[in-house]
């Protein structure tokens, strides 16, 4: 049931964005709400509470997302807190970003780090992992606090880690 | 001698034919009669006297006879008597001797088992002893690695400046990029 709704939701989403043309953009833009709903324990909270009315749900996340994000990735995101699906936001945004990717024969590639990357960095990061694994790639950058340094990436089953959180987990497997 | 003359003088000789001898008649019914009176006993007496005599004698030997019987019983009596006696200081002796051996064994099957339990008490005691020294030597080594490894991941964390950050970005993009 919950795949089922994914899908339509995912469906609707794309052909939305693809008729503003706008697919890269708002696939990017939910990408980033749903990494930020998955950390940010307040966030989800306010937008899960049933308690709240719905309007008063949407009003936040517009709020959060004007002048950040598209119209569209507004719109949509209002609508999905409308409907109280919000909860299915972090599937939806990877279905949509997979299928972003997909129309553009690229692999998604999630790039983890605990520092902002420049542009730069995240176009060499995308080259090099183009280049490791032989798939053009859709990066998605996500800072994570929780990998203390360095980077991790999964580029469909493949998990590149070199981070300090890795290095530390065996040290302290070892003691 | 001088008893019998003044018997015979005191008779009077002219009354009879002769002092000593009475007359044949008298003689032959005194005979007669004195046969027959014999032979009346003999006929009569006899075999009453034989009778009696012999019913005494049976009744006498026959009681020689009960009496050797109960002498006999009485032997025999003694006899039991005196092997129930033996049979039952024997029987006395068995038991005592069979209560001797089955305290014995008793004394020794409790000292068995008591040495079996202490002895199963000490291991089970020394097991307990290593298994908690062994559990409390682990909880201290994983504690110990525990406050290690938050000390050295806080130690990681304040090391990592900016710059650190971006030397491991950049060695992250130089490894894959040489991947392949």
């Amino acid at each position: 049931m919950s795949a089922a709704i994914v899908n339509a939701y995912v469906g609707a989403f794309f052909e939305v964005a693809l008729a503003h043309d706008a697919v890269s953009a708002v696939e990017d833009d939910i990408f980033r709400l749903a990494r930020a709903f998955e950390s940010n324990e307040a966030l989800r909270s306010s937008l899960t509470d049933a308690g709240l009315p719905a309007e008063r749900r949407q009003k936040i996340i517009e709020q959060l997302l004007a002048g950040k994000a598209h119209n569209v990735t507004v719109q949509l995101a209002s609508l999905l807190v409308g409907t109280g699906q919000v909860a299915l936001l972090p599937k939806i945004a990877d279905a949509l970003v997979k299928r972003a990717s997909s129309e553009k024969q690229l692999e998604v590639a999630e790039v983890r780090t605990a520092i902002a990357l420049t542009d730069a960095q995240q176009q060499r990061i995308a080259d090099a992992l183009t280049k490791a694994t032989g798939k053009r790639v859709n990066l998605k950058v996500v800072v994570d606090p929780s990998v203390i340094g360095g980077v991790v990436a999964t580029v469909g089953d493949e998990v590149i880690d070199d981070t300090v959180r890795t290095r530390l987990d065996q040290v302290k497997s070892r003691l | 001698m001088n008893l019998l003359s003044l018997i015979l003088a005191a008779e009077d000789p002219t009354q009879s034919h002769h002092w000593l001898f009475p007359e044949i008649a008298e003689i032959l019914y005194g005979g007669i009669a004195s046969i027959a009176v014999f032979s009346l006993l003999y006929k009569v007496g006899w075999p009453m006297a034989k009778k009696s005599l012999e019913a005494r004698t049976a009744k006498i030997q026959k009681e020689i006879d009960d009496s050797a019987a109960a002498r006999r019983e009485a032997d025999a009596d003694a006899a039991n008597i005196r092997q129930a006696l033996g049979d039952i200081a024997s029987e006395r002796a068995r038991i005592l001797a069979e209560a001797d051996a089955q305290a014995a064994a008793l004394l020794a099957e409790g000292r068995t088992r008591i040495t079996a339990e202490v002895a199963d008490i000490e291991a089970r005691a020394t097991a307990e002893i290593a298994a908690s020294r062994a559990r409390i030597g682990d909880e201290l080594r994983a504690e110990i690695a525990r406050l290690a490894a938050s000390a050295t991941t806080d130690a990681v964390r304040s090391a990592l400046d900016d710059r650190t950050q971006q030397d491991l970005v950049d060695g992250f993009i130089t490894k894959v990029g040489a991947s392949r």
